[in-house]
């Protein structure tokens, strides 16, 4: 912290008024006669008779005094003199700024193998809000959940807030970053006979990149490694062996007709999710339904695609290969195209019947590839063997699906990531006493390598061990420096993740804590000569790589300091760069692999990343633990899902522990029994079970990485599972109804809650849905309110066919409105603090259901029965048609909330802020996590959606001060921000011109519990499904 | 005792029977000022004492009625007519959900007015200082003996012959009530006078307590003091004290690129004036121009300063000098600051900037206008007396 | 039309004189209550303080102390408030109902029935407090002039019952009042001892049993009776619509004032008798709260057992013939469903035991009654219970379905509510007279002149 102060007391020197004030010409040339005379409040001889001892006995005087004394105690008795605090203005106000008016920057997040453009709000230079830079070519406006959270992150208690060293005793000890530096840049001098080792993720800076080579440079002997946990490196060495080029294509999802997805969850965590699920939304436009794409799915555990399937087949994910073989020659048989591949040994009927597959479905789906040549794709997961990627580019080549491979822009890595076999000689290396001096440039091996390649064990025999790291990980426990890194809202950077485009990184906040840029502090060891460490030093070497390398190639007609200024300002930088292009198909790729259809027998055991907390860097993120898992609405644990069937098979239940074994690793976690999954596979994903991690993240969850293994990827055959001992409680923020023993069926159907047909019957019958609530006219005893809503009234629609139900849309909401995290046992009790949650429904069988998504917030009810039974009237209805919670006025009898048809009313049964992990959420710089235009609301208070009121009174002030009429499009909420596929449209209901309107009034659009006449203004589009009318 | 007044004669009796005979006899006899006193009501003795039915329905009735009428027209104050709110999209006077608190009003206005009605009004009670108190006619009467009592204000009363008239009666126990004489009390002893201080001084201090210190405290929460930063207020995490921070040097925000000469005292290029001399403009500029460029460049911009030289004089802008700067030669001044005059940037925004520069160029024409200048002006006038 | 029942027995055994009878009633407050006395005062202020312990634990940290979750919002709390707003009813009706039906066998009972109604509402008035999320701004459901212009929601059912309670509250303890003036003034007249001389006198207010006051009297006590009669329906006729008023199914129904009020009746008697088998034997007034007295309890209990038996069929016909599917569901979900135990168990003690009471030993054997008279307020417990939990736990959307289950606060308070009713009830028997003296005295053989002119207002 010291460091940080000192850089205050700099600001504050920057913030001294650079004239001092004076009243008078006397009081600047200091006359002190007058200073005497302001002094005192009455100039002499004013006062001098008043002494009340001296007064007679009933004077007026002392009778004023009396009945000013009686007067003072009674004031003090009823007033109130509690310190408010004081008010601090800028000394010098930064330019354009309006105090009160947030600010926005454009900016860059990598995580991983993604890099996201950004657009960070800031309020009196703190960031607020963090959303998607609309100039992003890849972003365009959004982000996912986890850049949204990384806004806790970065406001996170347990962050490293000083350099910390090891001492003999094996405990870390504060130090400084002049010590730690000189005795590293010793380390670096002395290790010139033994190689030095940079383990790091994958790099998407080129400026990084080119600092690496500069400590490589200055430290020969230098040898960097980078390791993602997930990554597409299967893909991509098929994709060589097919064509050649490195890697594998962008896909042009929006021009797919037919979506063939085996074990890929594109819309999830395979790929970039932001991009794959806008482009895959366009094909779901209720404007346009004829030319709805069609989704199929074959996937073992039931994925966030998969809930978005038309058809969805489960098979177990290590009969992929045989699948797509057998497809492969079903297409060769029926179009006649020869295979340089004996397929003879492939029948689909056979592996159909093996496989229990719906052989009905799986003739759509041979038809319909048929049918659509150079218009269907079909995309294999990243985590399948390279066999099956090498068959599925074969499969796209001969059905011409190569013109849907992206040919403008395409990933680019600045760092190849290191081969299994290069991270295994450096473990040999250091088993070796090679490698004299390694350090964790933000990454976690420990946690993330396989067991059995020993990282963990080598490390011992390293002498020397720096981590830069934002907040202590396993590896960092490991090592003996520990160095705090500024977290992405507090560094300078830039990304090229995709041809076509850079883009820049700017901070939005000076270090909260003494910390600094991972690259300053290697550059700081690179010129040690320099000595005095400058806070600006990367910001500088950044602005001098692109001057000397970027800034020519562009041929910008602007001086390089517009161009930098234009470039921060946009966020991305265009270039041209030649667009990628591929070979023919190298027949030699087929060599090797089997042509014999095994029958498989044992558990398939399949790993992928977690939705929300990622590969785990993100374990100690309240808001992502917190977030329900988008298909089985589970929180802060993760757990091994598997079919009904396995769990008889197995003798569990839910939260039984299971025992999974592969080779001589073998991992105990509970299961969860998801509807939808394959038979005997079981699906873990990993992220979960760090040993060191902040107050968050501790205990929750189970370390799956520990399965991994030096000679496999993500997908293990044939592993041994039996029924573990004991069992743990997993915590869903939704209990599943539909299987237990509920008296009557087909609930859904019967509630109309969701609506739902096929495009068939659109097509047929486009007013089929509007049919449905004819009959549910309901004729009222009031009449409906006189004169009101006659201005802007507030709606919202949510095209439900758009929805993918990633929930990234909970996170915004919770940025925006300050929700609490409530932990874990509170979320048992179901007292989740969310005000938008995303209901999913299963319908159909029990082992191959259909799921229906729909997301669930305060429906604004015109005739609200929350606010007849409020005997306070803290909850009514305003003249532009919100449902408003008066916090202040409520005191908690939770009426409201019995009589909410939707009940998604949430109440403070707690401070929760108090409550969660003992009051870790009431640590100071939780304050500036915290909206400053939203109530933080307190315990006993009801509160629910305000469809962002704060911005719609936003918008209201600008209209006053121009001038003008609110206008309903002004107004975005912040879920609406955050919906990677515009499935949610807010406007003025009233405004016949909006573009809202459309939606508003669309013929699919429907009311839930429309039969109870409340009146919502949250309209849903029903979700056509785009399968043939017969039910699947 | 003797001394006494005399305030009765007294009978008792043992049973029912002889009681009701003996209220017959008694009213029968004339007596007016008479009374019986009985340990429950005995049937029949209202017709023997000759009284008629109780009135105080009348009372019950009246302010049930007002009770009604009270509480109605208050929930149609309340709710149609003094504050207007939409409450689950009903009219504002939805009166059937106005019955139920109509009726239990009704109800506890009627009741509480008969009850007191009945003590203060019909009983006038409380009268603990009665002298048939504590005598041994009302120990008999409290328990099973039925008793009947002539006063001596009736006006045919004579001692004796009451005596002998009860006895006669059948009275076992016949006997004199006297008045018993006043004792008086003095108000405002010392001891009330200092109870009443103690009592103030105690009242205010709790009242103090309660609603300043007591109602702060956990659990109590208003939402007065949330967990979160306001614009310019203090926060004792940044080392400055200051929740305000300032935007990281070389950072750009939206639509808020930096201007790009700023620290070059004669830029090579200056920018463009983006802004029309519109009314609208020329008026922004003019308020600006007042409150941050007249006080040393004066009113008129013809450099006297409203300081009257008591601080470096500004000079006048309407020298030929300027009149030749390009527009983004004086907005360059205004940003960046020259000699003296310091950088304006923080205080005015661009937009104002360029206002107060489009304002400078209307005075320094205002000063030397043009002969089209001269004959536009006097027509606008002329039309102006015209009108 | 007035039956008399005193002709066929008597209503005060044992042919007392009306002295005896003195002696009988005003014993408990001379004597110096004796061990059990105190042991029981002890065990029961026991269970008071450990609810004061769980409230104030509310208090504190909130009503996350509690079970009560989404979507189950109401959970214990709301069900002791009905509970014991219904206990409260007997009181009313036996000293209010049963006076306007000149049912004279009331008089031995009637002011312990109104002394438990008070309590009982006392008890019943915490609950909608300490159940809120903010408990000191319960003042904003009072109807007070503020600088906001801010007024209760006169729409909301739980004003309405903020005036019902209330109102409730101050009639019958004004009723009861009425009827001790007379005794405190015999009491007044008994005692001997300086300090209760001059307590008694202060609430007698000085009455001298003189007959130009009774005839005022015994207009007001009808008067107070005629309008606690429909006040005793009204009150858990609103207490019903809190539930009746809301859109939820399961509460959404008009069957809820009639069968409230029958349940309230049936579940208020049921305590009384509980109560009094005890009393009459603790304070040896056998004679006086007979078994006549218990028997005819009895038979209302019978009666009104028999009325929410027969609501319970009528809630299944009239969710099945609604057609409305969650109304359906809520039915069959309440019977089958995660609640059943708890819809069986009020059945059972509801509609079941009661029916014993059909044969008169049953009615007339201290023990058995005993037995079915406390399951019967199990049972009523559970009724308010399984209403409240088993519609909210699954209402229209499937996605927000939950299940309560209670802390240990939640039963600290309830076991303390109970510790509170009989504190007050002990104290109460040991300070005031437990039976009305000058109304028995009026029931005793002889009490009134031997022909009978003059009206029958007595």
């Amino acid at each position: 912290m010291a460091e940080a102060k000192d850089k205050m007391n700099n600001e504050e020197n920057l913030q001294k008024p650079d004239v001092n004030y004076w009243r008078s010409f006397a009081e600047l040339h200091k006359d002190s006669a007058l200073i005497e005379a302001s002094r005192q409040e009455f100039s002499e001889s004013v006062t001098d008779d008043f002494d009340p001892a001296k007064l007679s006995k009933f004077s007026r005087r002392k009778f004023l005094a009396l009945i000013g004394a009686s007067a003072a105690l009674a004031g003090t008795a009823c007033s109130d003199y509690r310190d408010k605090g004081e008010i601090v203005p800028y000394t010098k106000m930064p330019e354009d700024t309006v105090v009160g008016k947030p600010k926005y920057y454009a900016s860059t997040f990598n995580y991983g193998s993604q890099s996201h453009g950004i657009l960070i709000k800031t309020r009196e230079g703190r960031p607020v809000k963090v959303d998607g830079n609309p100039d992003h070519p890849v972003n365009k406006g959004k982000t996912n959940a986890i850049v949204q959270a990384s806004l806790l992150s970065l406001y996170d208690p347990d962050r490293l807030q000083y350099p910390m060293k090891k001492t003999d005793g094996g405990e870390f000890t504060k130090s400084s970053w002049k010590n730690v530096d000189k005795e590293i840049v010793n380390a670096l001098k002395s290790t010139s006979e033994k190689n030095i080792a940079i383990v790091t993720g994958s790099i998407l800076s080129p400026t990084t990149k080119r600092v690496l080579d500069e400590f490589k440079a200055k430290y020969p002997g230098t040898k960097v490694y980078s390791y993602e946990l997930f990554n597409d490196e299967i893909r991509n060495s098929a994709w060589k062996k097919c064509y050649g080029t490195d890697l594998y294509p962008l896909i042009k999802w929006n021009e797919a007709k037919i979506i063939v997805a085996l074990e890929s969850d594109f819309l999830g965590t395979d790929g970039n999710k932001v991009e794959n699920s806008r482009l895959f939304a366009e094909g779901r436009d209720v404007d346009n339904v004829k030319n709805f794409n069609r989704l199929y799915v074959v996937e073992g555990n039931m994925s966030l695609t998969g809930t978005n399937a038309d058809y969805r087949l489960k098979l177990r994910p290590d009969a992929q290969y045989i699948f797509v073989m057998n497809l492969l020659s079903e297409v060769s048989r029926r179009t006649g195209i020869g295979v340089p591949f004996n397929l003879s040994s492939f029948s689909l009927d056979t592996f159909a019947k093996t496989y229990s597959l719906n052989t009905k479905k799986l003739k759509h789906l041979v038809d319909d590839l048929l049918n659509n040549k150079g218009k269907s794709i079909v995309y294999a997961g990243r985590t399948l063997p390279e066999e099956v990627h090498i068959a599925v580019n074969y499969l796209n080549e001969i059905l011409g699906n190569k013109n849907l491979y992206r040919t403008d822009s395409a990933t680019v890595s600045n760092l190849p990531l290191s081969s299994k076999s290069d991270i295994e000689n450096l473990v040999s290396d250091m088993n070796l006493g090679k490698v004299g001096l390694l350090i964790h440039f933000d990454s976690d091996p420990v946690f993330k390598f396989p067991e059995d390649i020993g990282y963990a064990d080598a490390l011992k025999k390293v002498s020397t061990v720096v981590s830069l790291t934002e907040s202590a990980n396993d590896s960092s426990a490991a090592g003996n420096y520990t160095l705090p890194i500024s977290h992405t809202f507090e560094s300078w950077g830039d990304a090229k993740s995709r041809t076509g485009f850079y883009s820049l990184q700017q901070p939005v906040i000076a270090p909260i804590y003494d910390t600094r840029e991972k690259e300053a502090v290697l550059l700081n060891w690179i010129d040690e000569a320099k000595g005095e460490f400058k806070d600006t030093l990367y910001h500088e070497y950044l602005m001098k790589n692109w001057q000397e390398n970027i800034y020519p190639s562009l041929k910008s007609k602007f001086a390089f300091i517009e161009f930098w200024y234009g470039a921060l300002h946009d966020g991305v930088v265009f270039v041209n760069e030649s667009s990628n292009t591929f070979g023919s198909f190298n027949n030699s790729a087929f060599n090797g692999l089997s042509n014999t259809s095994t029958n498989l027998s044992g558990y398939a055991v399949i790993l992928s990343e977690h939705y929300s907390i990622g590969d785990g860097k993100f374990a100690n993120n309240g808001w992502l633990q917190e977030l329900p898992h988008p298909v089985s609405k589970m929180t802060w644990d993760n757990y091994a899902s598997i079919s009904k069937n396995t769990s008889k098979e197995l003798g569990v239940k839910n939260n039984d522990k299971i025992l999974v074994t592969i080779g001589k690793r073998s991992l105990e976690i509970p299961v969860f029994i998801q509807p939808g999954c394959a038979d005997n596979t079981i699906a873990i994903e990993t992220g979960y079970g760090r040993t060191v991690v902040g107050r968050v993240g501790e205990e929750t969850g189970f370390n799956a990485n520990i399965l991994l293994s030096k000679d496999s990827e993500w997908l293990f055959t044939n592993s041994s599972v039996k029924k573990g001992d004991g069992t743990y409680q997993l915590v869903s923020a939704q209990e599943h109804h539909l299987f237990d023993r509920t008296p009557n069926e087909n609930l859904l159907g019967e509630r109309k809650i969701i609506r739902e047909g096929t495009v068939k019957e659109y097509l047929e019958n486009s007013h089929f849905v509007s049919e449905m609530h004819e009959e549910e006219k309901v004729d009222q005893i009031y009449p409906d309110h006189p004169a009101w809503y006659t201005g802007v009234k507030w709606g919202m629609a949510i095209d439900l066919n758009k929805c993918t139900g990633c929930s990234d849309c909970v996170i915004a909401c919770i940025a925006e409105n300050n929700n609490p995290v409530v932990g874990k046992d509170q979320v048992a009790v179901g007292r989740e603090m969310q005000w938008l949650r995303v209901d999913a429904y299963y319908s159909g069988s029990e082992d191959d259901p259909i799921v229906s998504k729909q997301v669930m917030l305060c429906q604004h009810c015109d005739n609200a029965p929350c606010e007849n039974v409020c005997p306070v009237a803290a909850t009514t209805h305003s003249k532009d048609g919100l449902n408003q919670m008066v916090y202040n006025r409520c005191v908690g009898t939770r009426y409201c909330s019995n009589n909410c048809p939707y009940k998604v009313r949430r109440f403070n049964f707690f401070n929760f802020r108090d409550h969660f992990r003992d009051s870790f959420q009431q640590e100071g710089i939780f304050d500036l996590v915290y909206n400053p235009e939203v109530t933080v609301r307190s315990r006993g208070v009801m509160e629910k959606c305000t469809f962002c009121i704060q911005r719609i009174a936003t918008e209201r002030e600008n209209a006053i001060r121009e001038n003008r009429e609110v206008i309903g499009s002004n107004v975005h909420t912040a879920c609406q921000d955050a919906c990677g596929t515009n499935a949610i449209h807010f406007g003025d209901i009233n405004n016949k011109n909006a573009e809202f309107y459309k939606y508003r009034n669309h013929e699919l659009g429907y009311y839930v519990l429309e039969e109870l006449n409340v009146k919502p203004n949250v309209t849903y589009l029903a979700k056509l499904r785009n399968t043939d009318s017969e039910k699947v | 005792m003797a001394d006494n007044k005399l305030y009765c004669v007294s009978a008792l009796f043992d049973t029912p029977d002889k009681i009701i005979n003996a209220a017959r006899k008694t009213t029968e006899a004339g007596y007016k000022k008479f009374d019986v006193n009985t340990p429950y009501p005995v049937h029949g003795m209202d017709r023997a004492m000759g009284m008629g039915q109780s009135k105080i329905g009348y009372v019950t009735l009246f302010f049930g009625l007002s009770g009604a009428v009270f509480i109605f027209l208050f929930m149609w104050w309340t709710f149609a007519s003094s504050y207007n709110i939409v409450v689950g999209g009903k009219p504002f006077l939805s009166a059937p959900a106005f019955i139920p608190i109509t009726f239990e009003t009704t109800v506890l206005f009627a009741a509480i007015s008969t009850f007191v009605g009945m003590i203060a009004v019909f009983f006038k009670l409380p009268h603990n200082s009665h002298p048939l108190h504590d005598t041994d006619y009302m120990k008999a009467v409290s328990g099973d003996k039925f008793g009947l009592v002539i006063e001596a204000d009736d006006e045919q009363f004579n001692r004796d012959r009451v005596t002998d008239f009860l006895k006669n009666l059948g009275a076992y126990k016949v006997a004199d009530v006297y008045i018993p004489e006043k004792e008086t009390y003095k108000l405002f002893s010392s001891g009330f006078v200092i109870f009443l201080i103690i009592l103030a001084v105690v009242t205010s201090a709790a009242t103090y307590i309660t609603l300043n210190k007591l109602m702060y405290v956990v659990p109590f929460s208003w939402m007065e003091v949330q967990d979160k930063l306001n614009a310019q207020e203090e926060s004792d995490i940044f080392a400055d004290g200051k929740g305000m921070r300032l935007p990281v040097e070389g950072t750009v925000a939206r639509g808020e690129l930096p201007y790009p000469f700023y620290g070059q005292p004669n830029p090579p290029e200056v920018l463009s004036n983006p802004t029309l001399p519109t009314k609208k403009v020329l008026e922004l500029g003019k308020r600006k121009f007042l409150t941050f460029c007249s006080p040393c460049h004066g009113n008129f911009a013809q450099g006297e300063s409203r300081l009257h030289g008591q601080f470096p004089t500004g000079p006048t802008l309407v020298s030929s000098k300027i009149n030749n700067y390009p527009d983004g030669m004086i907005y360059h001044i205004i940003t960046n600051g020259q000699n003296v005059m310091p950088s304006y940037m923080h205080q005015i925004n661009r937009e104002e900037r360029w206002a107060i520069v489009d304002y400078v160029r209307v005075l320094q024409r205002a000063q030397n206008p043009s002969q089209s200048d001269i004959q536009e002006v006097k027509k606008e006038s002329s039309s102006n007396v015209a009108k | 039309m007035s039956v008399d029942y005193s002709k066929e027995i008597p209503l005060v055994q044992g042919r007392l004189t009306m002295a005896q009878l003195d002696d009988a009633i005003a014993k408990p407050m001379s004597v110096r209550p004796g061990k059990i006395y105190f042991i029981a005062l002890a065990f029961t202020s026991g269970l008071l303080l450990l609810g004061v312990l769980g409230v104030s634990l509310t208090f504190y940290f909130g009503i996350g102390e509690w079970g009560n979750n989404q979507p189950v919002a109401w959970g214990w709390g709301i069900t002791n408030f009905v509970f014991w707003v219904g206990i409260a009813h007997a009181g009313t009706l036996i000293s209010a109902i049963l006076y306007l039906l000149r049912q004279k066998w009331r008089t031995g009972i009637s002011r312990f029935a109104e002394a438990m109604t008070i309590f009982a509402v006392m008890c019943a008035g915490i609950f909608p407090i300490i159940h809120t999320g903010r408990p000191w701004l319960a003042g904003y459901l009072l109807p007070y002039p503020n600088s906001h212009h801010l007024w209760p929601n006169f729409i909301s059912p739980l004003v309405w019952d903020v005036f019902a309670v209330s109102t409730y509250l101050i009639v019958s303890a004004i009723f009861w009042y009425v009827g001790l003036i007379p005794d405190f003034a015999t009491l007044r007249d008994r005692t001997v001892s300086k300090v209760k001389n001059f307590v008694y006198s202060f609430f007698s207010l000085g009455w001298r049993h003189s007959n130009r006051h009774w005839r005022h009297y015994e207009k007001v006590y009808m008067i107070l009776a005629g309008l606690a009669t429909p006040l005793v329906l009204s009150v858990h006729t609103v207490v019903s619509f809190d539930f009746a008023v809301a859109v939820l199914p399961g509460w959404h129904s008009t069957i809820f004032p009639p069968y409230f009020v029958a349940g309230a009746i049936f579940s208020g008697f049921a305590m009384v008798v509980t109560a009094l088998v005890f009393m009459r034997k603790v304070l040896g007034l056998e004679n006086v709260i007979t078994i006549d007295h218990l028997d005819r309890m009895n038979k209302i209990i019978l009666l009104t057992g028999s009325m929410v038996g027969y609501a319970y069929l009528m809630e299944f016909f009239i969710s099945w013939y609604s057609g409305v599917p969650t109304e359906q569901y809520v039915a069959v979900n309440r019977a089958f469903g995660e609640y059943a135990w708890g819809y069986w168990i009020m059945v059972a003690c509801n509609a079941l035991f009661p029916q014993l009471f059909w044969s008169r030993k049953i009615r007339r054997s201290i023990p058995v009654m005993f037995l079915v008279v406390v399951l019967v307020n199990v049972g009523m417990w559970f009724e308010r219970f399984i209403i409240i939990a088993s519609s909210l736990h699954r209402d229209f959307l499937p996605s927000s379905w939950g299940y309560f289950t209670p802390t240990w606060v939640d039963f600290s308070i309830l076991l303390g509510s109970f510790g509170l009713f009989f504190t007050l009830i002990l104290v109460f028997s040991r300070t005031l007279p437990v039976v009305t003296m000058s109304e028995i005295k009026g029931v005793v053989e002889g009490a009134h002149p031997t022909h009978h002119k003059g009206d029958h207002n007595g």
